[in-house]
């Protein structure tokens, strides 16, 4: 196991390289000229010079970039030309915002959907299956933002329940703060949930009809352990891993989302800078979001290999 | 009119005096009706079954696959699932009719009193849990173990189904161990809470035959010490003779014959025993003559049958037996037959096919150049060579320093286990796989060095026949279509002729050319494996891999294909290499005969030499496995192999951890020294050829052949 995650992290450092060397080229491609910007509409070329010089813009592009990478092993991100502030405080805050908003989401869906796909997987062509499979199909063929559009109407402007957007930390109040995160998190919840409940339930279906199943079953183990030690284990594996690709998605805040309710975390973060055309906020958003789907990848890699033994001990053989 | 003459045959005991009070029976189904059903209709999977297992009884139930055998095991267990449904009928357990109790009472039954082992250990097992967890997981729920207690019971019955380190075992996961582990380890499962009825469902099918012969060993002492009784539920005959003390032979959902085993399978009563027992592979030195196959496929019922089931396929079958359905007529022993002509048959033996075309083997021994030359071919599969240093890997070793020759029309049998490269060797001779070192010379060309250059025509001459019927056809292809597709790639572009080849293909492998619109669902086992040689013929080839060609095939199937294949042989002097595990299946039909084990060949020869002595220890090994009937003379004692999985790769002997007759560090250390005679035998061992000489015949009755 360890001589794996050290392989993965190995390969995660990589990818993050290559990463970093697509965004900044991707980025300096982008039309706009950074000095100019922040001198002003008016600056002589003198003064834009003079900026361009004092940012090093001048310089080669490997230079420019070997000074931005040797900045972010630094942990400098660099400053928002737009905020004229350090990068580093403001994204980590919109990061928290967005993690609590993806962790809450992703609790939500995977008891749901799993719940739902187990029962629909078991209660096979009856009532409850095709319930759950009917509403599926409708979760998959809707786009995501009518939800989010429907929310806000039922519960924002017509029932007056919940904010309809906006953010409040938690230093004003749990239940603020609570309120606050219910629509968004309803949202990404109703437009992840079939996947994960549709995947788990032909998972479990597959599950349920192998042998050892219906050796559990001759041992005269009763259907409750039948169903959650012997089937449940083995069928959840295909869902980590979509569970750790959507836990990446959110966490790229689904901009849509993010900007319906005026929630400030990564996505709406990102959107601003790139408004704004602020190269350095939009390099450093970039590279954390990037490095946070990886990461979610990793663990779910991880994850994957814990629950079955089959990967952990190639593992410790290799 | 289905019913037996009496209402039960009173069958007495076995083995006590006829004096005796007959003791009740443990497990006694009566009339037991099961039918599946879907949208196309209703299928009768039992009809009127009845049968009974008095205590300490071992009782097999015996039939092709679709004779319901599975069925009536998975009925007594509650466990019918996909659409069965028991319509009538009692199955009484104990003297409880299993069917009156509530399903919590029939499940805290089942893994208590009535333990079950299935046919594939490999699948048997939850992969996520520890064997030991899912060996205690009866007790505890059962016998109100503590998770402690259960675990030290565990140990105890680990090491009671013959496995040496038990604490190991309870700690691995499945995929740990070997298939013979791991079904040593449901074994030892069904044991836990002391079971009074057993239900083996094909147990040892999905094994090797060295380790079937120890699994069954072992199955057959713990009946004895438990006074066990079982449902041993088996298409191998040769099985149900080692360890059955009684048969019911099922045909199409219905019992056709009942008796003890020795009389059954000594003297079948009813035709379609006869036919089983014909077709069953034996050990003959030599292909002298066909074997005996039942033509045709298992009959499917959808209601009570109106003539004789077996009628279509009997060979004995008049007018009398397709105007009614056959009654179950008892002897005054108790023994059942259904087949109103049994006493008029009573000796008459199924009959033999026509010799038909058997050619004379020693004419047909190609003098000229051989058209397969293997020559020292080694395969490692997984090497890796990492920049990461964890990552570099050595490889398996599939295949260690392999060669031989395949002659001009010659048959040639290569004989192994899981694990021995028998496939890999396949494969490189077809170029599926690229050796990684030696060459493969076919027709003098070098096989891998021209296919890669793009030499489509070695690849039209060369061609596979594998053992999963089913699944090497399309399911969305009829067979036309599937066919069809290797003549185009030949470049045969005229539809009409091309239609025409296929029909004559067909016609070729006994199948009617209608075959062609039809899907390959639609057809049996054995008609698909006739598609599928059909479909290695479409190309003209000169040389055909069998792999493993007949075994997922019931034998009186098996039968007919190894007709099939020996006919094309002699007819369009094709060069076979057949691949098995079934050395008995191998002596049908090979001229040589290689035993492959862990990579390396340790015995290669004439196949009359290599089922003679001096054997190769492992060699000995296998042929004392194979399964005899009471008729084929005495059993010689089985020579029981260790589980040991194979080393190839190694410096010494592959076979050095499981070899009874190890000599011992030389064995591990170096390469045991082949020893070759005049006529083309060779042995790799370290004991001498004269003391290997010694041993006795494993079949006597072979001594007197005269080698050919
Ligand atoms: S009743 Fe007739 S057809 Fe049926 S098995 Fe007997 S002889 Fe054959
Ligand atoms: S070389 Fe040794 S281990 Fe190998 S078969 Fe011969 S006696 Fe057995």
């Amino acid at each position: 196991m360890l001589a794996y995650t050290l392989t993965r992290l190995v390969y995660l450092a990589l990818v993050l390289a290559v990463m970093s060397v697509l965004i900044f080229l991707v980025t300096q491609a982008m039309p706009g000229d950074v000095a100019s910007m922040i001198a002003g509409q008016f600056a002589s070329k003198e003064v834009v010079d003079a900026i361009a010089v004092k940012l090093g813009l001048d310089q080669p592009l490997i230079v420019q970039y070997g000074q931005w990478a040797a900045g972010i092993l630094r942990g400098d991100l660099g400053r928002s030309l737009v905020l004229e502030q350090p990068i580093a405080p403001i994204l980590m805050e919109a990061l928290a915002r967005s993690l609590v908003l993806a962790v809450v989401a992703l609790a939500v869906v995977a008891v749901v959907g799993i719940g739902l796909g187990v029962l629909a997987a078991v209660r096979r062509g009856k009532l409850t299956d095709q319930l759950v499979s009917g509403v599926s199909y409708l979760g998959i063929a809707v786009p995501d933002f009518f939800w989010a559009i429907v929310l806000v109407l039922i519960f924002g402007s017509y029932m007056k329940l919940l904010p309809t957007g906006g953010y409040a930390p938690l230093s004003d109040g749990f239940l603020p703060w609570a309120s606050h995160l219910v629509l968004p998190v309803v949202t990404l919840v109703l437009m992840l949930l079939a996947r994960i409940a549709r995947l788990t339930r032909s998972s479990m279906i597959d599950v349920l009809q192998t042998n050892y199943v219906k050796f559990a079953r001759a041992k005269g183990m009763p259907e409750s352990v039948v169903i959650l030690r012997h089937a449940l284990k083995n069928a959840l594996l295909p869902t980590i891993t979509v569970l750790a690709i959507d836990f990446g998605l959110i966490l790229g805040g689904v901009v849509v989302i993010e900007t319906i309710f005026s929630y400030p975390g990564m996505g709406r973060l990102l959107l601003f800078a790139i408004q704004r055309h602020d190269l350095p906020l939009i390099q450093a958003t970039i590279l954390v979001v990037s490095a946070a789907y990886c990461l979610a990848n990793l663990t779910a890699d991880l994850l994957y290999a814990y629950v079955n033994p089959k990967i952990r001990h190639g593992m410790k053989a290799a | 009119m289905m019913t037996a003459p009496q209402a039960r045959p009173a069958v007495p005991p076995v083995t006590a005096a006829a004096s005796a009070p007959e003791p009740a029976p443990l497990l006694d189904v009566r009339g037991l009706t099961i039918s599946y059903g879907n949208a196309r209709g209703t299928l009768r999977a039992a009809s009127d079954v009845g049968f009974a297992i008095r205590p300490g009884e071992v009782m097999g139930l015996v039939g092709e696959s679709g004779s319901g055998k599975s069925t009536i095991a998975m009925a007594i267990l509650d466990l019918l699932g996909g659409g069965g449904r028991v319509e009538s009928g009692e199955i009484l357990f104990d003297g409880t009719d299993l069917r009156r109790l509530s399903a919590p009472e029939r499940r805290a039954l089942r893994g208590d009193r009535i333990a079950a082992v299935f046919q594939d250990p490999f699948t048997s097992l939850n992969p996520a849990l520890t064997v030991g967890r899912q060996i205690a997981e009866p007790l505890i729920q059962h016998k109100g173990f503590s998770p402690r207690q259960a675990a030290a019971r565990v140990q105890d019955l680990l090491s009671e189904v013959g496995i040496r380190d038990p604490r190991r075992v309870a700690a691995a996961y499945p995929h740990e161990l070997s298939g013979g582990m791991q079904q040593r380890a449901l074994i030892a499962t069904a044991l836990g809470c002391e079971p009074k009825l057993l239900i083996l469902d094909e147990p040892t099918t999905a094994l090797d035959v060295t380790v079937e012969a120890r699994i069954i060993d072992l199955l057959a002492k713990l009946c004895d010490s438990h006074r066990l009784s079982a449902l041993f539920v088996s298409h191998n005959l040769g099985i149900v003779n080692r360890i059955c003390q009684t048969v019911t032979v099922l045909y199409g959902g219905l019992v056709v014959e009942t008796g003890p085993t020795g009389r059954v399978l000594s003297r079948p009563a009813h035709p379609y025993s006869k036919g089983l027992v014909a077709a069953l592979p034996r050990i003959t030195a030599g292909r002298r003559h066909r074997l005996p196959s039942i033509p045709g496929t298992v009959a499917k019922l959808s209601g009570p049958p109106a003539a004789c089931v077996f009628a279509p396929r009997c060979p004995f079958a008049e007018e009398a037996c397709r105007s009614r359905p056959q009654a179950m007529l008892t002897d005054a022993a108790g023994d059942g037959v259904r087949c109103w002509k049994a006493d008029a048959l009573a000796g008459i033996p199924w009959p033999d096919e026509d010799a038909g075309i058997a050619r004379d083997p020693k004419k047909a021994q190609p003098r000229s150049a051989p058209l397969v030359e293997v020559d020292h071919l080694r395969k490692i599969y997984g090497a890796n060579r990492s920049i990461l240093p964890w990552l570099r890997r050595a490889g398996t070793v599939a295949v260690e320093d392999v060669s031989f020759t395949v002659g001009r029309g010659e048959v040639v049998g290569v004989v192994g286990e899981s694990g021995s490269g028998k496939s890999t060797i396949g494969r490189a001779l077809l170029a599926l796989t690229e050796p990684s070192a030696g060459t493969v010379l076919f027709d003098g060309a070098d096989l891998t060095r021209r296919v890669r250059q793009g030499d489509q025509d070695l690849r039209r001459r060369a061609q596979l026949v594998f053992q999963n019927s089913a699944a090497s056809l399309n399911p969305r292809k009829t067979v036309g279509d599937a066919m069809d597709r290797p003549l185009v790639l030949a470049g045969r572009a005229d539809a009409e002729e091309r239609r025409k080849t296929v029909a004559g293909l067909l016609t070729r492998v006994g199948l009617p050319s209608a075959y062609a619109d039809r899907y390959p669902h639609e057809l049996s086992g054995g008609e698909r494996q006739r598609v599928n040689i059909a479909r290695a013929l479409a190309t003209d080839p000169d040389f055909v891999v069998c792999d493993e060609a007949v075994s997922a095939l019931d034998v009186s199937v098996q039968a007919n294909i190894l007709n099939l294949l020996a006919e094309l042989r002699d007819e369009m002097g094709l060069s076979y290499l057949f691949i098995t595990h079934d050395i008995a299946v191998v002596s049908h039909i090979a001229d040589r005969v290689l035993v492959v084990y862990g990579g390396t060949i340790c015995e290669e020869g004439p196949t009359g030499r290599v089922l003679r002595p001096p054997y190769h220890p492992y060699t000995e090994a296998l042929l004392s496995a194979v399964p005899r009937l009471a008729e084929d003379g005495q059993e010689t004692p089985r020579i029981l192999l260790e589980d040991a999985a194979p080393t190839p790769g190694g410096q010494g002997c592959a076979f050095a951890a499981r070899c009874p007759r190890k000599l011992g560090a030389v064995c591990d250390e170096q390469a045991p020294p082949v020893h070759r005679t005049d006529d083309g035998h060779r042995i790799a061992c370290h004991i001498p050829l004269a003391t290997l000489a010694e041993r006795a015949a494993v079949f006597p009755e072979l001594a007197g052949d005269a080698p050919h």
